[in-house]
């Protein structure tokens, strides 16, 4: 039990290892046991987080080395909640990812694309626990390698994207190194805690001032923050169908929650130019909100639309961060958590109705709701969370958001949020609009020789996801009484 | 066109270097009382040998006291030769060629040189050679300089410089097709992440050596999870050479191939 | 002379300019080889920043001996450890990123961006 947090992220990192010589005994089984291993961490980080919630904050320390000396794993409310995020949406693109297995021609290419995908998850779970910032940067890398890897399987284009985002990507991780080495150079501990006990101290203000410098860009071209984004909308529209939810849903979060750990836990709100940062963000995410916004309504690609809307939904949990009292940070947290489901099952769904009918143009879409129903109920949803229609999570978050924003007298932030929100409802009821007014288009379904369809596997996730917008909506008190357990000291008060 | 690259290169330079000189934040070259020389350092350097019997203190950081940075150091390099793999497993299908037609290179090198050395008499001199050394720096590793990566780098450049010189055919105990190796590959990660679940089924933390149930004492058993681990980044490091090697030669053909 | 300005900031400067001509390279140079490599000389330059903080005056390679058991003795070894980490990460990435040009080269003829995009069109690239 108490070696939980590190079984978290051992037991799918052994199963992708060993994957590939399981793959040669038999095809079936090697998937069976990465399946099972990430079923097993999402068990333990839901073990993890009640015990959490319970006796307060965990921390682990790898080779039972004390905290400066060696790696420690921390484990709060926040990010206990967010592992069990990542395992669930890794667990369903798992399931998912099954039915897209045609595109690849030999046996060892398809274990091979499942190792990799596993290895995503890995590198995402590892990146949430860590209380290390250089075990960070291991992580940071473990994941943009895989996420290169699997954008470069959507064919010509995504060789194009992966490879633009492989410069981008390794100019941001040089950047959270240099941060780093300036952080190192000023401190001499790799420890996050230890690390801002010493910045506490006072004094070396103009370094941390240095390092930010660095490592907002770094965390921002990781997370495609407005002026950063250049990478993303190629890279989302033309990732690999079948691990696109966990790169789109999950992946640009997860930098987001380290930028968070590093404004909040390790620089603090006695750093002396914290406002500045803090504007500096502000600025970037409504700037970001409304680009992302009106360059979806362009778009007639699908996955195009929702790439480009990413860069605004992000956009809302920076904001998060730039108000930075306690209610707007768990808004920012309710959006990451509802914004993965939400971005995540549209995802799902796209895939769905492309393994179906070979089509991502929402011109086809015409009454596609007599074809595929659960698909377009779940389509609904999360395009109504988008806009923020209750009781879906996107009003809650956005509510929270809201009225931190008018607390702390910041009407500009709350005036871009309701005409972001407003420019959201147009794409998102265009495409409500496609799916079930506009004429039948006859869409011939696609006929794969050879390849077995396994239809449970491509209705679960879109289900799952269905049920977690709702729940989210419905439970966000709870939700937020569980993050406010973490966030009530930290922030700007 | 040149005048604004030029200038582009001067104000990326003047906005990075610029901050680094104002500042002046940064400790002062080789001075000892610096943060990071005094901080958390002098533990390591004073304890690398009584608690991890390891005389090389880069040792001893990265397999002992970070090991768990290392583990996924090592699944990086299995993961960039998976990646290679899927990456070179398709091919276009045509062809935009519409700029530049290939011309064949001919150089004339002149007469060959080195008919005189028999290249198969050589080879089967020094590869041993290199392996013995190989191992050597493997199970030295903690001692003197050296490690796992060093010794998997050198089997794997072995492996490169038997393909260059020995005819395909010849080859039969070195002949690694790309499915074994890149699944050896994986293992070699794998046998490092057993070192760590050893500490756990002995009633430990993960990748606590001193908790793997051996009737040995404390500090050899350090000694043997350092091995174990060594030996995991040496199998991992060598297969991921050879895939990669591999995934590019079954892609690619050479003009004076003639087997 | 020259050692007193290399032991001031001077060798932070020469690293930070020599990560700057990176990045400028990145965002000026035509081809994507060439990128690639600029790409090579920023994470270099990275590396050997992160070594300048370990160096110790009067110390030596931090392999413990008998004589010597003052910790002011040795180099710090830290940064060599992590340095080791970050060069076989940046040998991964420079792997996948030309298993990426072996294809956009395969495909096209060439790599230089200009070309390309003439082929493609500017908004497909």
């Amino acid at each position: 039990m108490n070696n939980f947090p590190a079984l978290i992220v051992v037991c799918p990192l052994c199963a992708a290892l060993l994957n590939l010589v399981l793959n040669r005994i038999n095809e079936k089984l090697g998937k069976a046991v990465i399946v099972l291993s990430v079923a097993a961490s999402l068990i333990m980080s839901v073990f993890v987080l009640a015990q959490v919630i319970t006796t307060g904050t965990i921390h682990y320390h790898m080779g039972n080395y004390d905290m400066p000396l060696g790696i420690e794993f921390v484990i709060d409310t926040v990010n206990g909640l967010i592992v069990v995020l990542v395992s669930l949406i890794g667990f369903l693109t798992l399931l998912f990812s099954d039915n897209f297995g045609y595109k690849f021609k030999t046996r060892l290419t398809k274990g091979a694309a499942n190792t990799v995908l596993t290895l995503l998850i890995v590198g995402l779970l590892g990146m949430t626990l860590t209380g290390d910032v250089f075990n960070l940067y291991v992580f940071l890398e473990i994941t943009s390698l895989s996420a290169y890897c699997l954008i470069a399987l959507g064919g010509e284009r995504g060789i194009f994207s992966a490879f633009r985002y492989l410069l981008v990507g390794t100019v941001a991780a040089t950047f959270y190194l240099l941060g780093v080495a300036i952080l190192y150079g000023v401190t001499g501990t790799l420890n996050m805690a230890d690390m801002a006990d010493i910045l506490n101290e006072g004094g070396k203000d103009q370094a941390m001032l240095l390092a930010i410098c660095f490592l907002v860009p770094a965390f921002g071209i990781k997370m495609a923050l407005f002026p950063f984004h250049g990478w993303q909308p190629s890279a989302y529209s033309y990732s690999e169908a079948g691990a696109a939810p966990l790169i789109t849903g999950v992946m640009g979060k997860i930098p987001a929650y380290a930028m968070f750990r590093y404004l909040y836990c390790i620089y603090g709100t006695d750093f002396k130019y914290f406002n500045s940062i803090l504007v500096i963000v502000g600025v970037f995410s409504v700037f970001g909100m409304l680009y992302g916004s009106i360059r979806a309504i362009a778009q007639t690609d699908i996955r195009k639309i929702l790439a480009y809307s990413s860069v605004a939904q992000i956009g809302y949990i920076s904001l998060g961060f730039a108000i930075g009292t306690p209610i707007a940070l768990c808004g920012a947290f309710l959006h990451m958590l509802g914004h993965a489901f939400m971005k995540g099952g549209l995802f799902f769904c796209t895939g769905a109705i492309r393994h179906k009918f070979g089509t991502v143009n929402i011109e086809d879409f015409g009454r596609i709701y007599k074809k595929m129903p659960l698909t377009c109920g779940t389509l609904t949803i999360a395009a109504l969370s988008m806009v923020g229609i209750p009781p879906t999570v996107g009003f809650f978050s956005k509510w929270y958001l809201g009225s931190a924003a008018a607390m702390q007298g910041e009407w500009i932030y709350l005036a871009v949020l309701v005409i972001s929100s407003l420019l959201n409802a147009i794409y998102f009821f265009r495409l409500i609009e496609k799916v079930f007014i506009n004429e039948d288009k006859s869409l011939k379904e696609r006929v794969y020789d050879e390849f077995k369809t396994c239809g449970w596997k491509l209705v679960l996730p879109v289900v799952v996801c269905f049920i977690a917008i709702l729940g989210l909506g419905l439970a966000n008190v709870k939700i937020i009484d569980i993050l406010m357990l973490s966030l009530k000291g930290v922030g700007l008060c | 066109m040149q005048l604004r690259r030029v200038i582009t290169v001067l104000i990326m330079v003047t906005i990075l270097v610029v901050p680094f000189v104002a500042f002046r934040v940064l400790p002062e070259i080789g001075d000892p009382n610096s943060a990071p020389n005094s901080h958390v350092t002098d533990y390591y350097i004073e304890h690398t040998i009584s608690e991890c019997n390891s005389p090389n203190m880069v040792t001893s950081i990265i397999v002992d006291y970070r090991a768990f940075d290392t583990m996924f150091e090592t699944t990086v390099m299995f993961l960039s030769g998976v990646a290679v793999i899927l990456i070179l497993s398709n091919k276009p299908k045509k062809r935009d060629d519409m700029f530049r037609k290939f011309n064949p290179c001919t150089t004339n090198t002149g007469p060959s040189i080195f008919k005189t050395v028999n290249k198969d008499v050589m080879i089967s001199i020094i590869e041993p050679l290199i392996l013995i050394y190989a191992i050597y720096v493997l199970f030295h590793g903690e001692v003197s300089l050296g490690g796992g990566f060093q010794a998997g780098a050198l089997i794997g450049m072995t492996y490169l410089l038997d393909v260059m010189v020995v005819k395909r055919k010849d080859r039969d105990i070195f002949n690694y097709s790309l499915e074994r190796s890149v699944s050896v590959a994986g293992t070699g990660p794998f046998i490092y992440a057993v070192g760590g679940i050893l500490g756990l089924i002995g009633g430990g933390l993960f990748m606590e050596f001193e908790a793997i149930p051996l009737p040995i004492e404390a500090p050899e058993l350090h000694s043997i999870g350092i091995l174990i681990v060594e030996v995991g980044v040496t199998v991992g490091v060598m297969c991921t050479i050879i895939t990669i090697l591999k995934a590019i030669m079954d892609r690619v053909s050479f003009d004076d191939d003639n087997d | 002379m020259i050692n007193a300005f290399l032991a001031q900031d001077g060798i932070y400067l020469l690293t930070v300019i020599l990560l700057g001509l990176g990045l400028a390279g990145i965002i000026v140079c035509n081809n994507y080889m060439k990128k690639l490599i600029c790409m090579n000389i920023m994470q270099v330059a990275v590396i050997f920043f992160f070594l300048c903080l370990g160096q110790k005056n009067g110390g030596t390679i931090p392999v413990a001996m008998d004589t010597i058991i003052h910790a002011a003795d040795y180099i710090n070894p830290l940064p060599h450890g992590l340095m080791l980490t970050a060069i076989v990460v940046s040998l991964g990435t420079t792997g996948v990123g030309l298993a990426l040009l072996t294809r956009i080269w395969e495909r096209f003829g060439t790599l230089e961006e200009d070309e390309i995009i003439q082929v493609k069109g500017e908004d497909e690239v």
